[in-house]
């Protein structure tokens, strides 16, 4: 009887269009339950919580979400799979931790299932995530649910009352940041900031410092990438190019809130979305939480572009900055040279392979029904998603963002400079090498928590990021780690 | 067989009252002490199927003292002032002073002597790494942070818990309402205290952003200055842990005879007199013991520095066992038991000192 | 409430407290301010569970109805839309912090009252070896990849096999007093040290992110306090009851149980109240050891600082739920904890 009603209600879902999830029947799952972990919400964990009830009753299979702190996600699902614990079944977490889980065999390979996913619809999916960040050495272990870029937004009213253009080099940033810091522009009657960048320490900062240094350091494509030398594994942080970041980094301090050294995303989100800043450098999920009105008075005043770069490149053989030209930076825009980076490379579904298999069927199912673009096309509109576009039809069909609430001029600013970032041959792809955690969440993020507040200079900051890097490196094995990275980045 | 299953229950009664407390406090204790010994010498690493550790000698703690963890640990060094220098001989000279007096008392022990050098190079190590870190271009690290945390921290709590006490044994009216209210920190978690304070201390929208204000300090934020983020987090401690101070030494003013008191009193001795004179004597043993308890609570210091700063800025609030924990959070898992364990050390060498020096000569004079 | 004051001491105190009114004015405005800095904080997290995240972001406001408009939204979506996701991390908190208080009221009051009663003598020697044999233990697993169970065997085999040998050549033993400072100095271990090993040894096990893993954990971090303050309220009780239940018959389990427990529910109220704020409140261990099943409120109250921002309106409500039942006890064994129990044994 039970089972009987179930596909009646089912039957009429399907019928009401809300598809049922990769392949998955009605009672399919009955009595199955998935733990999935990730960060805690309300971002990535709310769409799947909103979406799980659909699912439960779509296939008999129950979700929990678990979330736990950001910087605690990484080696809680970790220790939990290696330690054979398994109360975890599945997590959303950053493809740039694969290979952590892959190596040990920790990650389901679902190659064949997601080549025969109909549900899934992957050929719509961005190449970048189906082909590199699902990834781990040919084989797919996850499937992108949210796609990152990070990009500068800029206040569009700002922009017209100073006469000023969107920043194209680091340069103009600070130059806009400088004009607009000091005056009103929420119409509060307080002074607002010129710009407001999350500095804290053990959260988010890491990825904007190498945001900044990118377009100074990659210039020849993708595959030179941006933290080591591809000969011999030399960090790339101590040079000319890192000095001129770091710089770049500390002088936007000037401009901004008092307390930005103990800001993370979300705050600055909530300043930026509040109209209390003119600029800031973050994610996709900007463009979405402006034009949420419960959040925002910023609406339709929100323009976005691609990271800045630099019309001074490094020279890798000598450790200086030179002039752009053909030959130093083939992929130069107007002679300044762009690298958009892909930082943590969108939150994706990955599923424990020690898993029962029927829960591991559940668990496949349930990513694939979130990211099915009936399901997937919703949610990257919604700014308390967290999840940003990476279909491509999502950055076509202007009517999805319209639905939304965003203004046609709005969606192709916040589109384009996503789309500028994903099609750039000289994209920076995020460190993917074991252990990376380390370098980036603890070397690096606690050099440039240290410079920032004073502890250290510029040359100490570099060479203690240097020493770190290297000293890790050579903890774990010198070749194995170059080779890990050239493969990464599918160098030769 | 009921019956003969008492009669063995009753002869073993002495062993059987222990065995529970001994067995937990055994596999709690013994076993993750010397594996955590372990871990501290070796380098954990996945590896296909799973994971192995791998046995690497002292390399962890020659990282944290000498290599490439010192300034996190050990801290940066300064050029030391000439009166620093001055200040660390005068300790020596006390310290040594000390040693030679008790060669010469006549109960002198090897273990007595052992423990106490282990005291004195510690004090002198401590004072030392202060001296060297706190100057100018220097920094302290998470040992310095967290000693500063045990004794500063435990000296404001004490001072204003016996204070809060002191007021209490008066005269007053509402005794048992202020006694309530007083214990209540001690009952939130320390989290939410620690997320409270990040409220309070919000200098833009707190509740005390207006005072900021009107004190010219609008554009100043406490998480951005070293010295300012370590009081705030000195401060949140301080409201959880006053309560414990205050009822304990209330308790001891309370049960002091009161005969002495009334005749200090009638003779017309002053409050501060009558406080330095009779009551202080009296209560010193018990303020002691309640202060060695607050210094082993409080080298275990995480969640107010870890919630407030995540350890910023820079490394400036971060204890050691956020430092152990951060560690962990990699992964790391020799680098953090190595952390632990100098932890560890530290903590034991202070509270058996403060233990052995301080407190048993005060028992030792009372009879 | 009121203190019971003997009629003499009564007397007494009114001569000495004699306040005049400018000391009067003193004391009062310090207790009032103290009384302001104490409660300040409890209010303003009160009132934030009542705001809308514009009235926290655009604050700050005091009152409410007078500058903010109240809302439920925050307890609502605690315990409307999070629901279960509430109530399983609570619960999970009430059964550790309960079933761990108990045992290690149980095991502490147990262990203190042999303490004050029997005589013990374990042997330096058989010490010694226990300890010996654990490293070996620790590193024929850790280091020679020797399987756990073999190597606890193994070691258990040997203690059992030479400790008689090894106690008769090493003769010198400990006393209570010995064992009563190993027990409370077990409070000195920082968790962190611990922390892991205990990780291991319950993944070892297959017992991480359970109940019992968490229960056990804190019953014996606890442990140490138990038996501390115990020790100290069972000392002070006159013997001559215990003698003569004996004299009638009554053994140990029986004179315990029956007649020095129910001496000492003012001892174990308080102890109990103090075992049970540091378990319930506890963060750093329940962050090792529990994941999904297990996870207790505090982790709940620390993972509201999300990457929208802290949300102060969820946590908040988080923190005035924590705190209302610990409170509410507290209320109930006021007398005790203010009976001057912990100063006995703190006088030691």
């Amino acid at each position: 009887m039970n089972a009987f009603k179930r596909m009646i209600w089912a039957g009429s879902l399907l019928a009401g269009g809300v598809l049922a999830a990769g392949g998955a029947s009605a009672g399919e799952f009955d009595g199955v339950t998935i733990n999935i972990m990730t960060f805690t919400g309300p971002q990535i964990a709310e769409p799947m919580q909103r979406r799980a009830p659909d699912f439960e009753k779509l296939t008999g299979a129950k979700v929990n979400i678990i979330t736990v702190p950001f910087s605690d996600l990484y080696q809680k699902l970790l220790t939990d799979w290696a330690g054979g614990t398994n109360s975890i079944d599945a997590g959303v977490f950053a493809p740039q931790w694969m290979v952590d889980y892959v190596t040990p065999g920790l990650l389901e390979d679902i190659s064949d299932r997601l080549a025969n996913d109909k549900q899934a619809a992957q050929d719509d999916v961005a190449p970048f995530f189906r082909e590199f960040s699902q990834k781990f050495n040919g084989k797919t272990y996850m499937i992108t649910l949210d796609g990152d870029f990070q990009m500068v937004y800029y206040r569009t009213d700002v922009a017209e009352k100073l006469g000023k253009k969107p920043p194209k080099t680091l340069d103009d940033y600070l130059d806009f940041a400088k004009a607009a810091n000091g005056q009103d522009w929420n119409g509060d009657g307080k002074p607002d900031y010129g710009s407001c960048i999350s500095k804290k320490r053990n959260a988010q900062a890491y990825w904007a410092i190498i945001s900044i240094a990118g377009g100074l350091i990659q210039t020849q494509g993708t595959s030179q990438g941006v933290f080591f030398d591809t000969k011999d594994m030399k960090p790339l942080v101590n040079n000319e190019a890192f000095a001129t970041a770091l710089k770049f980094y500390k002088d936007s301090t000037q401009y901004a809130p008092p307390d930005e050294i103990n800001l993370d995303v979300g705050d600055t989100r909530k300043l930026f979305t509040s109209g209390q800043c003119a600029l800031t450098l973050d994610w996709g999920d900007i463009g979405t939480l402006a034009i949420d009105p419960k959040e925002s008075t910023v609406q339709d005043k929100v323009g976005a572009v691609v990271l800045p770069g630099s019309s001074k490149v490094l020279d890798r053989a000598t450790g200086k900055l030179v002039a752009c030209d053909a030959k130093t930076c083939p992929y130069a825009v107007d002679g300044v040279n762009h690298a958009p980076f892909a930082a943590f490379g969108g939150w994706s579904g990955g599923i424990n392979a020690k898993a029962d298999p029927k829960v591991k069927d559940a668990a496949y199912a349930f990513f694939s029904f979130m990211t099915g673009p009936k399901q997937s096309n919703e949610d990257v509109t919604i700014g308390r998603t967290g999840f940003n576009p990476y279909r491509l039809s999502q950055f076509q069909d202007m009517t999805l963002w319209k639905k939304a609430g965003m203004s046609e001029k709005a969606a192709k600013s916040y589109l384009g400079a996503i789309q500028d970032s994903l099609n750039s041959p000289n994209m920076v792809l995020d460190l993917r090498i074991p252990q990376n955690q380390k370098y980036e969440q603890v070397i690096l993020d606690t050099a440039v928590a240290r410079f920032l507040a004073g502890e250290l200079s510029a040359e100490d900051t570099m060479k203690s990021i240097e020493d770190g890097w290297n000293e890790t490196t050579d903890e774990i094995g010198r070749d194995e780690q170059l080779a890990a990275y050239k493969s990464t980045l599918g160098a030769q | 067989m009921r019956a003969s299953f008492s009669a063995w229950s009753e002869r073993q009664a002495d062993r059987l009252f222990v065995l529970p407390a001994v067995v937990v406090i055994l596999a709690f204790s013994i076993f993750p002490l010397l594996l955590s010994a372990y871990l501290s010498v070796s380098r954990f690493k996945l590896a296909a199927g799973g994971y192995e550790f791998k046995f690497i000698g002292w390399l962890n703690y020659k990282k944290l003292l000498f290599g490439s963890e010192q300034f996190h640990f050990v801290g940066r060094f300064a050029s030391v002032p000439l009166w620093c220098w001055a200040a660390l001989a005068l300790l020596l000279y006390w310290v040594g002073r000390a040693l030679l007096l008790y060669l010469r008392s006549g109960h002198t022990s090897v273990l007595g002597l052992v423990g106490r050098l282990i005291s004195a190079v510690t004090i002198l190590g401590i004072a030392f790494l202060f001296a060297t870190t706190l100057g100018q271009g220097g920094q302290l690290g998470s040992a310095g942070v967290t000693i500063l945390y045990v004794v500063v921290g435990v000296a404001i709590q004490f001072a204003i818990g016996l204070g809060l006490a002191l007021l209490c044994a008066q005269r007053i009216h509402g005794r048992a309402f202020f006694r309530l209210v007083f214990f209540l920190p001690l009952m939130v978690t320390p989290v939410g205290i620690a997320y409270a304070f990040r409220m309070l201390a919000d200098m833009t929208q707190g509740p005390l952003s207006p005072i900021w204000h009107g004190l010219g300090l609008g554009a100043f934020s406490w998480a951005s200055g070293a010295w300012s983020a370590r009081i705030v987090v000195m401060v949140g401690d301080a409201w959880q842990w006053i309560p414990f101070i205050f009822i304990v030494m209330l308790a001891a003013i309370e049960s002091q005879s009161k005969e002495q008191l009334e005749a200090a009193s009638i003779d017309g001795a002053s409050f501060w007199q009558r406080f330095r004179d009779i009551t202080w004597p009296e209560i010193a043993p018990v303020a002691a013991t309640v202060i060695l308890i607050r210094m082993i609570e409080a080298f275990k210091i995480i969640d107010l520095p870890n919630i407030l700063t995540n350890g910023g800025p820079g490394i400036a609030t971060e204890s050691m066992t956020l430092h152990s924990f951060i560690a962990w959070r990699t992964l790391d898992l020799g680098g953090s038991s190595a952390v632990a364990y100098m932890l560890l050390f530290l903590s034991t060498v202070f509270s058996v000192s403060f233990f052995n020096l301080i407190i048993l000569p005060m028992r030792a004079r009372r009879q | 409430m009121t203190i019971a004051i003997p009629a003499t001491q009564a007397v007494a105190r009114r001569k000495l407290g004699a306040m005049s009114p400018g000391t009067a004015i003193v004391v009062y405005t310090l207790l009032a301010l103290w009384t302001l800095i104490v409660l300040f904080p409890l209010y303003w997290v009160a009132i934030t569970s009542l705001k809308e995240p514009i009235d926290v972001s655009t604050g700050p406001y005091y009152l409410p109805f007078v500058d903010f408009q109240p809302s439920l939204h925050a307890w609502r979506y605690i315990f409307v839309d999070l629901a279960n996701d509430t109530f399983r991390p609570y619960m999970n908190s009430v059964i550790v912090a309960f079933i761990s208080t108990t045992l290690a009221m149980l095991a502490g009051s147990m262990a203190a009252y042999a303490l004050a009663r029997f005589t013990y003598k374990p042997k330096i020697g058989i010490i010694l070896l226990f300890i010996l044999l654990v490293a070996l233990v620790v590193a024929a697993v850790m280091h020679w990849s020797v399987d756990w169970r073999i190597a606890s065997a193994s070691g258990l085999a040997l203690f059992f096999l030479i400790g008689r040998a090894v106690a008769g050549r090493l003769r010198r033993s400990v006393g209570n007093s010995d064992i009563l400072f190993w027990m409370i100095s077990q409070r000195i271990l920082p968790p962190v040290v611990a922390a892991i090993p205990i990780y291991v040894m319950f993944q070892r096990l297959g017992m991480l992110d359970t109940h019992p893993a968490l229960i056990l954990t804190y019953m014996t971090v606890n442990l140490p306090i138990v038996v501390w303050l115990m020790y100290d309220f069972f000392v002070g009780i006159p013997k001559d009851l215990e003698e003569s239940a004996q004299l009638d018959g009554a053994g140990r389990f029986r004179i315990f149980f029956g007649i020095v427990l129910p001496l000492s529910k003012a001892g174990l109220a308080a102890t109990s109240l103090l075992v049970l704020i540091m378990a319930w409140n506890e963060y750093l261990l329940a962050l090792f050891l529990s994941t999904a099943h297990a996870q207790t409120i505090p982790l709940l109250v620390a993972a509201q600082n999300a990457t929208r921002g802290p949300q102060w309106w969820y946590m908040s409500v988080l923190i005035i739920i924590m705190i209302l039942p610990v409170m509410a006890l507290a209320l109930a064994l006021q007398r005790f904890i203010a009976s001057g129990l912990l100063l006995g044994a703190v006088k030691g």
